[in-house]
């Protein structure tokens, strides 16, 4: 995502007298990176609009609390962040993910099975409804802390440091629930991608 | 498949673990690095574990995102305009 020039600060301070036709300019800049962060948390196209929509008008109604000491960008995401959550039903998954932070044994017969290679069909043949339906499961059982920093790091490129900031966890936190959530959803795809 | 080595200068599975899970893109090029390098061309099963992450996240960075919605943007003025008249009316009364 382009960040705000010192020109669009100028665009803030314009929302922030009033002026509708800045508030219709900071939409269009922003709108591809709101519908597309979004839909990769909710994993669902109406709910994706209706986060749009909250996100854009908790922008509007909240503008004054932006005080410009965050980059706007990490702001936006919060507030995006919160309204896809709140749309989510929390799970509990915590101590299995824990789990993951061992290493699988690679002599156990159960554990060779988990780490069988994945076959080398190109990524852009697989992806059909079936292993879309699969990617989304996989996703939607991650508990929200852990699939915002997923999402966040992997999918989006923020860093570590503006993942904390936007999820109130510490950059410590960020990094475990990055590695867990890899791993589970990996073991979560595994039995699809092996021959 | 090979074999696990476990020579004493060459990291064991559970030492490489934790960063191959945290660091599917880094350049291998430090010490440690190099040694992680080392354990992954003799170890079947650390190869393929980091492969699969790595396409996990391919896997995700690839899946569609669907276009904006062609209203989106109008229904949300829309939503924003009748709040306003909303809150005007009440502060009439």
């Amino acid at each position: 995502m382009k960040e705000l020039s010192d020109i669009d600060h100028q665009l803030i301070a314009k929302i922030k007298a009033g002026d509708e036709r800045a508030f219709s300019t900071l939409v269009q800049h922003y709108e591809q990176t709101v519908w597309g962060f979004a839909f990769k948390l909710c994993r669902d196209k109406e709910k994706a609009e209706e986060s749009y929509q909250d996100t854009f008008i908790n922008v509007y109604r909240k503008i004054d609390q932006f005080d410009g000491r965050s980059k706007f960008s990490t702001w936006l995401y919060s507030i995006v962040a919160h309204n896809c959550m709140m749309k989510h039903r929390k799970r509990k998954l915590d101590s299995l993910l824990e789990s993951l932070d061992d290493a699988p044994d690679g002599d156990d017969p159960q554990t060779q099975k988990q780490l069988a290679s994945w076959n080398d069909t190109p990524i852009e043949k697989l992806m059909n409804g079936e292993l879309k339906e699969q990617l989304n499961h996989a996703i939607q059982q991650l508990p929200d802390d852990y699939k915002m920093v997923f999402v966040l790091r992997d999918l989006e490129g923020r860093t570590a440091e503006e993942t904390a900031k936007i999820t109130k966890l510490s950059v410590s936190a960020v990094k475990s629930r990055l590695r867990r959530s890899r791993i589970f959803l990996r073991q979560q795809l595994h039995e699809f991608m092996t021959p | 498949m090979k074999h696990h080595h476990h020579h004493s200068h060459m990291l064991s599975c559970s030492e490489v673990y934790t960063h191959l899970c945290d660091n599917l893109d880094s350049q291998l090029d430090t010490e440690s690095c190099r040694k992680i390098k080392e354990h992954l061309k003799e170890c079947d099963n650390c190869s393929a574990l980091l492969d699969s992450l790595k396409k996990t996240v391919y896997l995700y960075r690839n899946y569609p995102t669907p276009a904006l919605p062609a209203n989106i943007r109008s229904e949300l003025f829309a939503v924003i305009k009748i709040g306003k008249e909303k809150s005007k009316k009440l502060s009439r009364h």
